[in-house]
């Protein structure tokens, strides 16, 4: 045997050694959690990342790695967080292409929502086909709560018209004395289901509903609307609309002289970019879905405080921050109980156990966060804050009722 | 019954002054410099963010600032123009090739403009108040600033019309609009013309995001919606007819106020509606030759 032949087939002996040794040091090394998201980093739907789940998942990353990681028993060492965050570009089809990839391709461990209803259930739809948790942001639907046991890794934590908010302000309106409301509503799935379910909590609480009227997402004018519900001298206009129809008809109300005892907004009012656009004055009275605020718990005051430190007041979101960090916070506690990082092991601690958050004891019935766990589910502006207003011991202001007048300019 | 007619027209007024001034840009853009600029909402965002900016950050009033963000937004189309159109111009051997290659660019105008736009401003909503208060018309309640949106826009029109058809620059865009060969041969600086016709649009672009910003919440991935607005006003009004514009915008703007005093969720099915119709029945628009 030459000498050439004895070095090769030593070599080959040598690679097919290493190769045979690192199979188990690769299966059993893990330096980091990755966790990816397709979110809405450009188009429409950008403004939930700026203001909305955005900041939340990122504090908490951050957080997370500052002590170290997350102990995983597995590997017997805290792992930090590593993010993949690609850019849906505020598409349903380019979110689904991009789950998969980061199933699929990039091979994450975890994966976060993208924004809004549509958008979630979407995902949720990738994410059970490829067995993944799912613990939603923005976003929560009525008709969706069906789909659910078909979707046993998906976990919803915002609250949303029947879960409890229109039972909630119908229960409020009660108390007030408004007899009746006119309705606006955004005309896709959210505003379908808001005004469906609103209108029959009203009207189960004997307040007529005398105007219930569609409105396109993009509209460039809700007077027509706003001068009907005036004439029908309703007491409360509730406007189930999203950010954008929510600041153009705050303006046009004040624009047009109109004003109601009582005005409720869909998301948008619960923004505190909201009230920096319009200041306390303007928005003094109005209500909206939400609600927490710094006065909800000690742990909500920190968290806001913890909050200011990395970001402008303007991004605060008053109604899903807080349920957003506790989402990724039973995440966080469901791994470390699980000790691994296999979905179903975590998926069925989520499921069954309860959790130390922001919100207290935290936990899911049916997959959707428990009632006991909300802070609130209406809130109303008062002096700029975002009181919560809901019947109960979790109200930390009383409503105001009528509201004020709009400033004069 | 006379109030609530008056109440639609008016407020489809009020609206239509607004499409007219957005159509008007595109409607030169792509009408004489050929550039089918789907970016053009793009530039009404950069013209209501500067607004804006100058209204927030310095109190200055926004119709001031009418004459300070639009001319910005010229010498950036201008200069848009006379780098990247022209390159792809002389590139063309005929004008239909140069037609996709600039829409295609116009694309990533758009997608880095928006981009920018969302790192410098954020994706936030922005908004404030200028001339929030009420003023009764007959018995029908319009807001101060939508009128006065709608009495500059006809007097940038105006403004912009006599331009076109009593200076010699205005004659010259006129003349290479109909034929940019015989303008050439005959004196003009085409190269320099469509340059102009693209900074020109960019003005309006500058002048409608200004208006914009007095009646509409703003924000920076708001120019598509324009850009499309812009689009079946062109058509309805005719390709690169000022006055096309005009009727087209205000045509649109009653009935986008009829459509949603009736049914409200249907008005952009009317939109649509009438662009369909309009390239079925009259393909070069009201004012088209």
């Amino acid at each position: 045997m030459s000498n050439t032949c004895k070095i090769s087939k030593l070599v080959t002996f040598l690679v097919l050694l290493l190769f045979t040794v690192s199979i188990p040091i690769t299966a059993h090394s893990k330096d980091k959690i990755v966790i990816g998201a397709a979110r809405p980093l450009s188009g429409y739907a950008a403004f939930y990342e700026a203001n909305a789940f955005g900041p939340i998942y990122k504090m908490w990353v951050d957080e997370v790695n500052a002590k170290g990681g997350i102990y995983v028993k597995q590997y017997k060492k805290k792992l930090p967080i590593e993010l993949k965050i690609y850019d849906n570009k505020s598409d349903i089809g380019t979110t689904t292409r991009l789950m998969e990839k980061l199933i699929l391709q990039d091979k994450v461990d975890f994966i976060l929502p993208p924004a809004s209803t549509a958008f979630l259930f979407a995902a949720a739809g990738v994410a059970n086909k490829h067995k993944y948790i799912l613990i939603g942001a923005e976003g929560g639907a009525t008709t969706a709560e069906k789909q659910l046991d078909k979707m046993p890794y998906l976990f919803m934590v915002l609250n949303y018209s029947n879960h409890y908010q229109c039972p909630v302000l119908a229960d409020i309106y009660a108390d007030l004395g408004v007899k009746s409301v006119a309705i606006i509503y955004v005309d896709d799935l959210h505003g379908i289901e808001y005004q469906g379910v609103g209108s029959n909590e009203f009207m189960s609480k004997g307040i007529e509903v005398k105007m219930i009227k569609g409105i396109p997402m993009d509209a460039k004018d809700a007077s027509h609307l706003l001068k009907e519900a005036k004439n029908l001298n309703v007491d409360a206009l509730v406007s189930f609309t999203y950010p954008e129809l929510d600041f153009l008809i705050t303006s046009q109300l004040m624009e047009l002289g109109i004003n109601f005892k009582s005005i409720l907004f869909g998301p948008g009012a619960n923004f505190e970019v909201y009230r920096a656009t319009f200041g306390d004055k303007v928005i003094e009275g109005v209500m909206g879905e939400g609600a927490w605020n710094e006065k909800s718990s000690k742990a909500h005051k920190d968290f806001v405080e913890r909050y200011l430190k990395r970001y402008k007041r303007e991004t605060l979101d008053w109604w899903g921050h807080n349920v957003y960090y506790a989402g990724c916070q039973v995440l966080e506690q469901a791994i470390e109980k699980a000790g691994t990082l296999n979905q179903k092991k975590i998926r069925d601690i989520i499921a069954t156990q309860k959790f130390d958050t922001i919100l207290g004891k935290t936990y899911f019935k049916n997959q959707l966060l428990a009632r006991e766990c909300y802070a609130g589910q209406i809130g109303q502006w008062q002096n700029g804050v975002f009181e919560v207003i809901d019947p109960g011991k979790k109200r930390t202001a009383k409503p105001i009722y009528p509201k004020p007048d709009f400033p004069k300019k | 019954m006379i109030t609530t007619i008056l109440d639609i027209l008016i407020a489809g007024l009020l609206m239509g002054g607004i499409y007219a001034i957005i159509a008007v840009g595109l409607s030169l853009q792509y009408g004489v410099a050929r550039v089918f600029n789907v970016s053009h909402g793009e530039f009404i965002m950069l013209g209501a963010f500067g607004t804006w900016i100058l209204f927030t950050a310095f109190g200055i009033n926004p119709l001031i600032s009418l004459v300070m963000c639009a001319p910005v937004l010229f010498l950036l189309g201008f200069y848009i123009h006379k780098t990247i159109f022209r390159t792809l111009l002389r590139s063309s051997k005929i004008i239909e090739i140069f037609e996709s290659k600039s829409m295609l660019v116009a694309f990533g105008l758009m997608y880095i403009i928006q981009n920018i736009a969302i790192l410098v401003w954020g994706s936030d909503i922005k908004g404030y108040s200028y001339l929030n208060s009420p003023v009764n018309i007959a018995g029908a309640v319009f807001p101060a600033n939508r009128l006065v949106t709608l009495l500059f826009a006809l007097l940038i029109g105006a403004v912009f019309y006599l331009f076109l058809s009593r200076t010699r620059m205005g004659k010259a865009i006129r003349a290479s609009a109909q034929d940019p060969a015989a303008a050439g041969l005959m004196g003009v600086n085409i190269n320099q013309v469509l340059a102009l016709c693209f900074g020109f649009g960019a003005l309006m672009a500058g002048f409608a995001g200004t208006l914009l910003s007095l009646c509409f919440p703003i924000k920076a991935t708001m120019g598509m919606e324009y850009t499309i607005i812009a689009i079946i006003i062109v058509t309805l009004g005719g390709l690169g007819s000022i006055v096309g514009s005009f009727i087209g915008g205000f045509i649109l703007g009653i009935i986008s106020s009829l459509v949603s005093y009736i049914e409200p969720s249907l008005t952009l099915v009317a939109y649509y509606v009438i662009f369909i119709l309009m390239l079925l029945i009259k393909p070069k628009g009201i004012m088209g030759k």
